[in-house]
């Protein structure tokens, strides 16, 4: 019986699609689920060879990137002082706005795969290195000491038992892998492949063609759903616990400022010197390969600096327009919805899987659906990045509010206190350490959001900006607009960091520890 | 092998001053079971950690069979059964024994390890992981991995402290027999006055943090101990005097208004 109820929900919102789809079919936003079917049938062959192409790509990327994240995440363990610099050097190369480095890695490569397939591993390696650290990290400190009791040193506990304890961690982080990596794959293929899913999206949406859009926006999803599951499936094979819930890293150890300041520069001077000494390794042209020094030129001492500036500043602010609000909005959303979920558990049983499912569904996506729903104006844009946070908030929020002590539940329980009250006394503040957390990794989902949207839509703003100046071979101002977009989304984790700092000295303080 | 532990002035303060060990002379002889007792927090397990290599001391010496601490450690002459079982959770009962001889260098005989799951009462569960036991058969299970090892020195931080009354007897009467035959030094940190006195040769009463020694007791209490061993006039004894050192200990801490 319930089995049958949890496909009523579903059925129901299918039947009102199609609906839809038919009353509104002038307005030529809304494919319905039968003529996407039809579009899928009639076109199955050209579909299937471009999904084979991009997955293809993906599974390569998907490949190089969590190798390099296993290799990244080991050295940082075996070697714990160079953890910092790897932290640092994997969350900058994160925030690189894929707009701006899918056209670069164009021209680095040519023709071919190879944008294709190196965005897709860039796109995984941090989803994978992150909670890896955290499980390598989070081992309880007597299976070590186990370890040391027999007199056996730390590579022994690196491959007898923090690897083995980090297993469940990787599987959550090559959950999220699996779908960046199609992302990064279709984002590639963006910039001037020949075939695959990402060439026929934009055709689609060159072409205005609703059915093709929506059918391929169903496709990807599938995929990226698909993609989820198998690997969790897999898992729980192997695995004798459920894979983690794992946002982001807990937040850094608290330091004092001047070690804060030192980790900075050093950071920033590390980053600053492989920047330089790549390029010049690479022996790239510096028509296209700009050095610090050659921004610094642009940006303080041409005679166009100022216009440079100027128009630099007029597309951050457009940016931060739409970044702001969509950003909260996500966040508040997702955090109440967890919330009424709490509050009517039976809406979790529907809700759940299918918001795990969509927290994977690329952003490329949806990003041509949202803007046919509704239109290419603040609404959408502020929308778009609102359900790239709001996933992975509601998730986050979910597990934090379930992870309240039980103790502490049953003594509200036992003075018959409201669910309403447990929620605001217990639940809620139980929730805080997730919730920032998830704020925190969606810094830098957010601005890929922002600029996607800029990019593909609007043409406002860094997106539109980076996009236009790759088209002009506008150098100077493309790695002025990457370095600030950057600089933002790494500001902006920092600035959250040290706001979830704050807030796990009262509610969390052991994760401080 | 028997090996003896002494410690000379061996003291633990922690980064912050904060004192948990005063520096003390201790020796454990070769082949005796010592048992630390001392109120909660005084710093028992620290000394435990010291003597196992698993904390550095801040000052002061410590030999395991005339060599230095590392050179046991080296050795793997040791093991440690901890107040946590940290059983590997993926890893069944036999295989947690398992890798514990994988650490220690020692060839795995199947023999050993079923006598050993048997000695501690889990025959059936050799195949199970930790998750499906009860907390005392993970207790148990952490006891055999410790034994399994067949170490020189072998240290108990309250491990029997999740295990039923009944298995808690049932062990108290079987490992002696264990460690006296093989000759092992064992250390044993319990809270349990009426442990310490069944199962050791020699008692070390500590005072609150930071530890310094207030008593030290010798158990004359013939070996193997007898069935009816509790209501022997002379177990009275040694756990009167044990509680007699350990209210003295704590008095001498409290404050005179309260005494």
């Amino acid at each position: 019986m319930t089995h049958a109820r949890q496909w009523i929900g579903p059925i129901l919102a299918l039947v009102l699609w199609e609906g839809f789809a038919h009353l509104f079919a002038s307005a030529f936003v809304l494919a319905a689920p039968s003529a996407i079917l039809l579009y899928l049938y009639e076109n199955a062959g050209l579909l299937t060879r471009a999904l084979g192409v991009t997955l293809a790509n993906a599974a390569a990327g998907f490949l190089i990137g969590n190798a390099a994240a296993i290799l990244l995440a080991g050295l940082a363990i075996a070697l714990p002082r160079s953890e910092n610099i790897v932290r640092a050097l994997a969350l900058v190369v994160f925030c690189l706005p894929l707009v701006a480095t899918g056209p670069v890695l164009r021209i680095l490569f040519g023709p071919g795969a190879g944008p294709q397939i190196t965005l897709a591993a860039l796109a995984v390696y941090y989803t994978t290195l992150i909670p890896l650290l955290v499980g390598l990290r989070a081992v309880p400190s007597d299976w070590l000491d186990l370890v040391r009791s027999y007199g056996r040193g730390r590579m022994t506990a690196l491959l007898r038992v923090r690897a083995m304890a980090s297993f469940p961690y990787l599987v959550a982080g090559l959950q999220i892998a699996a779908p960046a990596a199609f992302l990064g794959a279709m984002v590639g293929e963006f910039t001037g492949a020949e075939r695959g899913m990402g060439v026929l999206t934009i055709r689609a949406m060159r072409d205005l063609n609703i059915e093709m859009t929506w059918a391929l926006a169903t496709v990807a999803t599938a995929v990226a759903v698909l993609a989820y599951l198998a690997i969790g499936y897999a898992a729980r094979r192997v695995l004798t616990e459920e894979p983690p819930v794992i946002l982001a890293a807990p937040a850094a150890k608290r330091r004092n400022l001047f070690s804060s300041i030192a980790m900075v520069t050093f950071s920033t001077a590390a980053i600053l010197a492989l920047w330089w000494v790549g390029l010049d390794a690479l022996n790239l042209s510096s028509f296209f390969a700009k050095r610090p020094d050659d921004l610094v030129d642009a940006l303080f001492l041409a005679p166009d600096a100022t216009q440079t500036r100027a128009a630099l500043a007029a597309a951050l602010s457009e940016t931060l327009i739409f970044l702001f609000p969509g950003y909260l909005a996500g966040l508040l959303a997702g955090a109440t919805l967890a919330m009424a979920i709490i509050l009517a558990p039976s809406l979790a049983n529907t809700a759940m899987p299918l918001a795990i499912a969509l927290r994977s569904v690329p952003i490329i996506t949806t990003a041509p659906l949202v803007v046919l729903l509704l239109g290419r104006g603040a609404v959408g844009t502020v929308t778009l990045i609102a359900i790239m946070v709001f996933f992975p908030t509601f998730i986050a929020c979910l597990h934090g509010l379930r992870q309240a002590p039980g103790r502490a539940t049953d003594v509200m329980r036992s003075y018959a206190a409201s669910d309403m009250a447990i929620l605001r006394h217990v639940r809620v503040p139980a929730m805080l350490p997730a919730f920032f957390a998830a704020a925190r990794i969606n810094v830098p989902a957010s601005i890929l959001a922002v600029t996607v949207v800029e990019w593909l839509a609007t043409g406002n703003g860094l997106g539109a900006l980076m996009a236009l100046s790759a088209s002009l071979s506008d150098y100077d101002m493309l790695w002025s607009a990457v370095v600030l977009t950057t600089l933002l989304a790494v500001l902006g984790y920092g600035l959250v960091g040290a706001l979830e700092r704050r807030v796990l000295q009262t509610y969390a303080p052991e994760q401080l520890a | 092998m028997s090996v003896e532990i002494i410690c000379k002035g061996l003291a633990k303060t922690y980064t912050g001053g904060v004192e948990a060990v005063r520096p003390l002379d201790l020796t454990l002889v070769a082949g005796q079971t010592t048992a630390l007792v001392g109120p909660s927090g005084c710093g028992k397990s620290t000394l435990l950690r010291m003597i196992a290599g698993l904390e550095d001391a801040s000052s002061g010496t410590l030999t395991i069979g005339g060599a230095p601490a590392a050179d046991t450690l080296a050795r793997a002459g040791l093991a440690v059964a901890f107040q946590d079982p940290s059983l590997l959770p993926w890893r069944t009962v036999r295989q947690n024994i398992e890798l514990a001889l994988d650490l220690a260098r020692k060839p795995r005989k199947a023999a050993d390890i079923d006598q050993l799951i048997h000695l501690v009462g889990l025959d059936g569960f050799a195949d199970t992981r930790p998750g499906a036991l009860s907390g005392g058969m993970r207790q148990r299970a952490a006891i055999a991995r410790a034994l399994s090892t067949n170490p020189d020195l072998l240290l108990l931080d309250e491990p029997f402290g999740a295990v039923d009354e009944l298995t808690r007897a049932q062990l108290a009467a079987d490992l002696p027999g264990i460690w006296e035959a093989r000759g092992t030094t064992t250390l044993l940190v319990t809270h349990s006055v009426t442990e310490a006195v069944t199962l050791s040769d020699r008692i070390i009463v500590l005072s609150p943090r930071p530890a310094a020694i207030v008593a030290d007791i010798k158990v004359d209490l013939s070996r193997p101990r007898p069935s009816n061993l509790k209501a022997l006039p002379a177990f009275q004894t040694h756990v009167d005097a044990t509680f007699a050192a350990l209210s003295h200990g704590v008095a001498d801490t409290l404050p005179k208004a309260a005494q």
